[in-house]
């Protein structure tokens, strides 16, 4: 007994009980009252169009890897379902698969998998869609919602953003027409307590991100406006569930707090200048390119290096 | 010409312009919104390098070499210049979509690699092999290309219909950022499948006894880009 | 007022069990096995021959060189061998095998030298080299090494580490409670010997008690009142020098330089207790408290023990080893050395015999990294781990020098915290070896 041998490693022998596995779950019950409202708002036209970006989405994962897990490490479930939340509440069924096929295929896996991939999974799928087929992802295709009517025919409208009028009690709420998983405020950020709750996410580029479209919405009108534009389309949405994607986002302290502010800044310039009336897939996408430069830009400063500029 | 297959195999796999020596990249993006284009695009680049590798090859021994770059563009530029004159003469559409990108063949990197790589080295009938092996080896990776982006992104092949009315093309494919995603996507795929062929191919080179001599893939050493 | 900590860090939970046990003494074994090197820096020379009979606390190996401390014998009895043995660090090292002849007769030179307030610096400083003085919190650097700092730098702070930052491990906080006024006495000698006008005790907030019995202490003896106690946010890895400087005075020390260059020295719990003692008793150190732990240890316990004592001695007398017990570890377990066996000494950085279970003991494969920056966020030197360990996985050594990675220390936290369950601080280590080779040459 006592001559018996043990396995021997290096230190650390403990190790932190989260993985990649259990945060993506967190993710997943973050997203449930997003889900949840937006079943609510929109009945089950809703719930069809989330379920079938997931499970598209873990499908072509798991054949691509040739993996027996389905679920994985559940990256392939929150890129699906964060899909699913950014489309109009009944798009075609084709739509749907090829948005998620594309964003598991040409958003992540061509480079190399989870962790390697340079944009935001889900909006490079979004992005391919809007490009390719702006009819079916912007103009008359929101429907407005009928709260707590599951099956009831719903009418189109065009979104806040691109009428310019919505009560704010509505955009926080959600009952305005948009994306099925943008229009509710208040849902999203009970999900992303959850997310701060857990340690997965941290204040500075949802901070930033908010802190930058409120101020310069103030400019087109004061706090009202500086409000609207926080709560209207898909800034509380994008800030706090995209940009704050690990992978694609800076991870100096200084870095996330650039990011987040530049993902604001091309929002709003997007929104003002541009000619799609919402610019938050972009923003993202834009800064998701300037990750690497800004993590580079911003390493900290080491523990007791003097704090003087180097000649 | 008995060894013209190897030069074929050589054009379309090993130093395939597009996938493996990355040349010609801005035709190549540019003009492969539907096959037709493409196709013009490449059988004008095989005519141009057929004739542009036998004149250089033929002269090889007279242009001074420290001339030789100029020489090389003058001879690709009277050859280039026939081909534009030829195409808006009796293909005046296919002119008028190719544009641009038939006088810039002149600067196309496939054409004056392969004068600096081979024809000024090699004798007339290798440089005529090799620029048509070349050339066949462009004309079909841009048919590859445009086929996927006009099927997909127009719903149509070499301009019929295939698809009915209700077909919704994915516009992303015949836009710019389409060609650079399908582009990048290809190329993947395709050194994938050619590193595998490369593995099996020497797992069956190493059985089979030594003394077997191949032919040495010629020509990589071109400079990269353009 | 908040507690006072560094910025990072991670608290991986504190699995004290042993915590409210008292320090029991060790049994004293049949053989004890001393390596002749203990300490960081020179290791020692046998200064006995194979048949001389040793009595307890005499020197049986003298330090060649100034960064080391003399060894002193544990047992009374007859050298029997003198040959390579196993030891904690890896690779076998001459240890002196001493036959006990279970008399315990002390030697003669273990006689008390004068109070305190009669000792010159010098004198304490002797003390200290005799009776072989080492950091006792697990590194190992000569004490007398430390209370010999250059001109340049005159010391105004004595720093306690009475923080235990590592989970399990409770030596510290049951001296801290049982023996309080040697660490208190400690702490002045060290003041009295660098000339300090502040002594600090750092304890980590998860011990009540230990913070309660020693203010009490201080609030009761007169003349303390340049001694404060500070009470420190219960993180690892609080007990680390520069964070634990960082905590109490606010002062970081740069990269590469020792807490002197900050004005500071810090000492170990256990150290202030063997300098007190050495004072009191002139005895040197030949036993340490060990901290026998674990889920796979049947009876945990806080047993003092003979420096040279064998871990599986240790293990035995703790009601032995459960069956799924898979890992054997000196030191906590966040930066404690993995042993092959427990056919392995006791010696003076031995703070504690961890044994940990199948459950604990997993494997991962390597995956890539999901930069979630989470190891940037706990490095407490505010490195880029990520990066270190990515350099490292490409072959890229020279990389990870420019960012740093000798500035690492090894803490462990980056590997603790990561999702993705990357090697961090262990390719780190491959590298700092890797460069500490090639900047020999």
């Amino acid at each position: 007994m006592m001559s018996k041998k043990f396995v021997v490693s290096s230190s650390p022998h403990l190790r932190s009980p989260d993985s990649i596995r259990s945060i993506m779950i967190d993710v997943l019950i973050a997203l449930f009252p997003v889900v949840l409202m937006s079943v609510l708002l929109f009945g089950y036209r809703a719930l069809i169009t989330i379920i079938l970006s997931a499970l598209a989405a873990m499908a072509t994962e798991a054949l691509a890897l040739r993996r027996g897990n389905f679920f994985g490490d559940g990256s392939a479930a929150v890129t699906g379902l964060l899909l699913a939340l950014t489309l109009p509440v009944a798009p075609p069924w084709w739509l749907v698969i090829i948005g998620a096929v594309s964003a598991i295929v040409v958003g992540k896996l061509v480079y190399g998998g989870t962790g390697c991939n340079i944009f935001n999974p889900a909006l490079v799928g979004r992005a391919i869609l809007v490009i390719s087929w702006g009819s079916h992802m912007a103009g008359d295709v929101w429907l407005c919602p009928e709260p707590y009517a599951f099956t009831a025919d719903l009418v189109t409208s065009a979104t806040p953003l691109a009428t310019g009028q919505a009560p704010l009690l509505d955009l926080f709420l959600g009952t305005v027409p948009g994306a099925l998983g943008e229009t509710s405020a208040l849902a999203i950020l009970i999900g992303a307590f959850w997310l701060f709750y857990k340690g997965h996410i941290c204040w500075r580029i949802p901070g930033s991100f908010i802190g930058v479209v409120f101020l310069l919405g103030l400019t087109q009108g004061g706090i009202t406006a500086g409000l609207w534009h926080v709560l209207a389309g898909g800034v509380m949405l994008g800030a706090f569930f995209m940009a704050t994607d690990m992978v694609t986002s800076p991870y100096t302290p200084a870095g996330k707090v650039i990011y987040g502010a530049g993902c604001g800044l091309i929002t709003m310039v997007i929104r003002l200048f541009g000619n799609y009336p919402e610019g938050v897939t972009f923003a993202i996408l834009l800064m998701n390119a300037l990750t690497p430069l800004i993590d580079n830009y911003t390493v900290p400063k080491k523990f007791g290096e003097v704090k003087r500029n180097h000649a | 010409m008995s060894n013209f297959g190897q030069h074929l195999t050589r054009g379309i796999l090993h130093d395939n312009p597009v996938f493996r020596l990355v040349l010609g990249m801005c035709p190549t993006l540019a003009i492969t919104v539907l096959a037709v284009n493409a196709l013009g695009m490449g059988l004008s680049v095989i005519v141009v390098l057929v004739c542009s590798n036998v004149v250089i090859s033929l002269l090889r021994e007279v242009i001074p070499s420290k001339v030789r770059i100029p020489a090389y563009i003058i001879i690709i530029a009277t050859f280039v210049t026939l081909v534009d004159m030829l195409l808006n003469a009796f293909s005046p559409d296919l002119h008028r979509a190719l544009g641009i990108f038939i006088p810039l063949i002149v600067v196309n990197c496939i054409i004056l690699g392969r004068a600096e790589a081979f024809a000024r080295k090699h004798p007339v009938l290798p440089s005529l092999a090799d620029g048509l092996a070349i050339g066949v080896g462009y004309t079909l990776t841009l048919l590859v290309l445009a086929t996927i982006r006009e099927v997909f992104g127009s719903g149509t092949f070499f301009g019929l219909s295939l698809f009915g009315e209700s077909f919704q093309p994915m516009l992303l494919l015949a836009s710019p950022p389409g060609a650079f995603i399908t582009l990048g996507l290809l190329m993947a795929a395709f050194n994938y499948l050619y590193k595998k062929l490369e593995v099996s191919q020497k797992k069956r080179r190493s059985k089979q006894s030594a003394g077997d001599v191949t032919v040495p893939a010629v020509g990589t050493d071109v400079p990269k880009g353009g | 007022m908040g507690l006072r900590t560094f910025a990072g860090g991670v608290r991986p939970g504190h699995y004290k069990i042993t915590a409210d046990l008292p320090i029991t003494p060790a049994r004293v074994p049949e053989q004890v096995v001393i390596p002749l090197h203990q300490n960081i820096g020179a290791p020692c020379e046998p200064a006995v021959q194979v048949g001389d009979s040793v009595k307890v606390g005499q020197l049986i190996g003298t330090p060649k060189g100034f960064v080391s401390a003399p060894i002193h014998a544990s047992v009374s009895g007859k050298v029997v061998k003198i040959a390579p043995y196993n030891h904690p660090l890896g690779n076998p090292v001459e240890a002196i095998f001493i036959e006990n002849d279970g008399q315990d007769t002390p030697w003669e030179g273990m006689k008390p030298h004068k109070p305190l307030e009669e000792l010159s610096a010098d004198e304490l400083r002797k003390i200290a080299q005799e009776a072989g003085l080492v950091g006792l919190g697990g590194a190992t650097f000569p004490t007398h090494v430390k209370l010999s700092p250059p001109k340049e730098n005159p010391i105004d702070t004595v720093i306690i580490n009475a923080a235990e930052c590592e989970p399990f491990l409770t030596a510290d906080h049951r001296l801290l409670l049982e023996k309080t006024e040697d660490v208190i006495l400690g702490l002045r000698a060290f003041m009295k010997v660098l000339n300090a006008d502040k002594g600090i005790i750092g304890i980590e907030d998860n011990k009540p008690d230990a913070i309660e019995q020693v203010s009490k202490a201080l609030a009761e003896s007169a003349g303390e009142e340049n001694i404060e106690l500070c009470i420190l946010s219960a993180k690892y890895p609080q007990g680390a020098e520069k964070m634990l400087i960082k905590a109490t005075v606010g002062r970081e020390v740069p990269p590469g330089a020792l807490p002197m260059a900050v004005n500071v020295v810090n000492q170990n719990t256990g150290t202030a207790v063997a300098m007190a003692e050495a004072i009191k008793l002139g005895k040197p150190l030949y036993e340490r408290v060990v901290t026998v732990t674990g889920p796979g240890i049947k009876k945990p316990a806080n047993l003092l023990v003979r420096v040279g004592t064998l871990v599986k001695d240790l293990i035995e007398q703790c009601g032995g080893m459960t069956d799924d017990a898979r890992k054997l570890i000196l030191g906590g377990p966040m930066m404690g050395l993995a042993q092959p066996s427990a056919d392995v000494p006791a010696i003076k950085g031995t703070s504690g015999v961890l044994l940990l279970t199948e459950k604990e003991v997993k494997q991962y494969s390597i995956v890539p990294c999901i930069k979630c920056g989470r190891c940037v966020d706990v490095c407490p030197m505010r490195l880029l781990p990520n990066l270190l360990g990515s350099y490292v996985e490409m072959g890229l050594v020279e990389e990870a020098e420019k960012a740093g990675a000798m500035d690492c220390f090894e803490c462990g936290s980056c590997t603790y915290i990561c999702p993705a369950k990357r090697p961090l601080v262990q390719w780190i280590r491959m590298a700092k070896g890797e460069i500490a080779a090639r900047r020999k040459k």
